[in-house]
């Protein structure tokens, strides 16, 4: 039997149940993940997307639902501290895949912005984007995700507001068995928007956790969202997350990736730059160490002119971790005056750790500007002596030239109490001080 | 201060010294000449323990303490500094860091504690001037974007922080324009002690008119062939290499 012909049977008996908790649009979406996922299946290495996640394996243990939609009892806001020192944000949990209602934020949100699970929200504005950017395509972990989510919130900015805080989504994975969690989040930011989203990303390791994730982000025209995605999870957590981001004209998107510690991970990052003068930045560090493994697979679709876009990963692999890139810009007929740049740099720490690049141009417009590169290697051994020299202990040397190395990405990080506060998790990390998930009482 | 007993050494299989035996005093400094490929940078190499090289045979001893078997960070922690011939770019890793980390790292071999910030910045202020490196050098990468001849100033800066006992001056004139060599040739005097002692690798007159070494050594083929005072070093200037060959061969 494949892993997801146990889901299918599930979704069979329990799909009355899964669906009674849900809003109308996402049951309205789950006829076509099901048909997508008995005619074309889960993905498999030979799909280049997947080269390096082997979903198949990742779905095969016996994970259960929540499908009584029960919350561990304990209070997010008491027993949880994932704050960053000087930063006031408004913030919001999710606990498995159940947003947690029980309190409100203390910083207030701006007149008309809300943030709500989807099963709350206005059901029209929900069936106005749910599903509509990750549905354009199939993919296998969506189509899954799509079938069997029964929650997930909402935010959403409407025209013209300014976000005076962050919005800070913390996801929590803590189980007593092994399960699997499936969310949805959709961020609507409509014309002129402007605000700066923290997703944290954690596990408490008590058993086998699995999180599938799709994200969808529409941004309007001149708006401006920063997404900065903090991943601090445990060797027990697999995650698949996939984020769909729409922009149109003379929006700007800068999304932060940082993968701290985790089991499997794989991101999927779809950009369409659907209108004049879209801009779009992506960058992320990875740091990976033991058994770990980490994929980074993105697509930037140049789909109207004079849009830029910019993307630059670096990865710290070390131990036994597999760390892999794939980045596809893809300029579309009539996009004329793209601009884009891509960066991948790896460095491999230890002889056992790997690597895998590709970055990638498709180009369809004759009058763009597209720039990709990749390396790997050790790090500079001449730099490292010269250190030595001046009385730098080896393993301190060692530690000072990887952070500078993803230091170059932390440093664009345009809030600065988070771009300290991931310095020095980035610091805590590479010294051994920061395994797993320490941020709160609740995943010790 | 140091003494270097019948030293081999190699590179990558290639034996480059072959028996070399040096004597430095307390507060002496010796220059080494020598043609191209005689060996002057790899001596270097070995003992500041670069991993590159391999000692095959004889010893080094550095104050009573045998230097072959201490690390790179040790041996500089005991007072050796090189200067580089080619200084390595570190980018991302401000001056001011580099520099602290390394200050240090030697105070805690030493059982001191960190140095406090403000004395630190005291220091580094003061040792800036004595070399001419502008403030903005400190928070730049360390040699990120410096010339050539910034490079070696930020050398000699270094040396000045960290107050070695016995320094090597790895070329450290070449590629300086005359006020440049100057400002670093005069730097390093400052520095000087009766307990200091420095090895001076250079191909240059004008070096030996600023430091006015008390020896100089020729090394060909990875041996000291000849030895002498500064008159040496300017015979050598005039007359070139060969004639030290010919003797060798005789």
């Amino acid at each position: 039997m494949s892993s997801l012909q146990q889901y299918l049977d599930l979704y069979a008996a329990q799909g009355e149940t899964l669906c009674g908790a849900s809003c109308g649009a996402m049951n309205a979406a789950r006829e076509a993940a099901l048909a997508g996922l008995q005619q074309h299946g889960l993905p498999t290495s030979r799909n280049e997307r997947y080269k390096y996640t082997d979903v198949e394996a990742a779905l095969a243990p016996d994970y259960g639902l929540n499908l009584r939609r029960t919350l561990p009892a304990v209070d997010p806001y008491k027993e949880y501290r994932c704050a960053v020192p000087h930063l006031s944000t408004s913030l919001y949990f999710v606990v498995n895949d159940v947003p947690y209602t029980v309190q409100t934020p203390t910083a207030p949100l701006p007149e008309g912005v809300l943030v709500q699970p989807l099963s709350q929200a206005d059901p029209a504005l929900v069936a106005a984007y749910y599903n509509r950017e990750a549905g354009r395509k199939y993919d296998g972990v969506t189509a899954l995700n799509t079938l069997l989510a029964q929650d997930g919130l909402l935010v959403y900015l409407p025209a013209g507001t300014v976000l005076s805080n962050p919005i800070q989504i913390v996801n929590v994975a803590a189980a007593r068995a092994d399960l699997m969690v499936n969310r949805r989040l959709l961020i609507v930011a409509e014309e002129g928007a402007q605000g700066v989203i923290l997703l944290c990303e954690h596990a408490d390791g008590q058993s086998r956790t699995l999180a599938t994730q799709v994200t969808e982000i529409f941004v309007g025209e001149g708006a401006n969202i920063q997404v900065n995605a903090v991943e601090e999870t445990t060797e027990q957590h697999t995650a698949l997350d996939n984020v769909y981001v729409h922009q149109a004209a003379a929006s700007h998107v800068s999304y932060n990736g940082v993968t701290l510690t985790c089991g499997q991970t794989r991101h999927r990052l779809d950009f369409r730059l659907d209108g004049k003068g879209a801009d779009m930045v992506a960058r992320g560090v990875v740091v990976a160490d033991g058994q770990q493994r980490v994929d980074n697979s993105l697509v930037v679709d140049h789909a109207a002119p004079s849009c830029t876009s910019d993307m630059l990963y670096k990865y710290v692999l070390d131990g036994h971790s597999v760390g892999a890139f794939a980045g596809l810009v893809l300029v579309e007929k009539g996009a004329q005056k793209s601009l884009s740049q891509q960066t991948n740099a790896n460095i491999c720490a230890a002889p056992t750790a790997r690597a895998f690049s590709q970055p990638m141009l498709e180009i369809y417009a004759d009058d763009v500007k597209c720039n990709h590169g990749s390396t790997i290697g050790k790090l500079d051994e001449s730099a490292l002596f010269y250190m030595r020299q001046r009385g730098i202990p080896e393993r301190e040397a060692r530690l000072i030239l990887q952070q500078a190395f993803v230091g170059d990405v932390l440093r664009h990080i345009e809030l600065e109490r988070l771009r300290e506060r991931l310095a020095h998790l980035v610091e805590m990390r590479f010294r051994g001080e920061l395994s797993a998930c320490a941020g709160c009482k609740m995943c010790r | 201060m140091l003494e270097i007993r019948n030293l081999h050494a190699s590179v990558e299989g290639k034996e480059i010294l072959r028996g070399v035996n040096l004597t430095i005093g307390d507060g002496e400094v010796h220059v080494l000449m020598g043609p191209n490929g005689s060996g002057k940078s790899t001596l270097s190499h070995v003992l500041v323990g670069n991993p590159k090289y391999e000692v095959t045979e004889g010893s080094i001893t550095f104050n009573g303490k045998d230097l072959l078997s201490l690390s790179p960070e040790d041996r500089a922690h005991e007072g050796i500094f090189m200067s580089f011939q080619a200084p390595i770019e570190i980018p991302g890793v401000s001056m001011t860091n580099f520099m602290r980390a390394a200050l240090n790292a030697k105070r805690k071999y030493f059982g001191q504690e960190p140095i406090g910030a403000g004395e630190f910045l005291k220091l580094l202020k003061e040792k800036r001037q004595l070399v001419g490196l502008d403030a903005h050098f400190m928070s730049r990468g360390v040699n990120e974007g410096f010339s050539g001849g910034e490079r070696k100033r930020n050398e000699i800066f270094q040396m000045a922080v960290l107050q070695p006992l016995f320094s090597i001056l790895d070329e450290t004139d070449s590629g300086l324009d005359v006020d440049a060599l100057r400002i670093v040739a005069e730097g390093f005097n400052m520095l000087r002690t009766p307990q200091t002692s420095a090895m001076v690798i250079t191909h240059y007159q004008r070096m030996l008119d600023y430091l006015k070494p008390d020896f100089v050594h020729v090394l060909v083929k990875g041996r000291v062939v000849k030895e002498g005072d500064a008159s040496l070093g300017y015979a050598i200037e005039e007359r070139g290499f060969d004639w030290i060959r010919e003797e060798v061969e005789e």
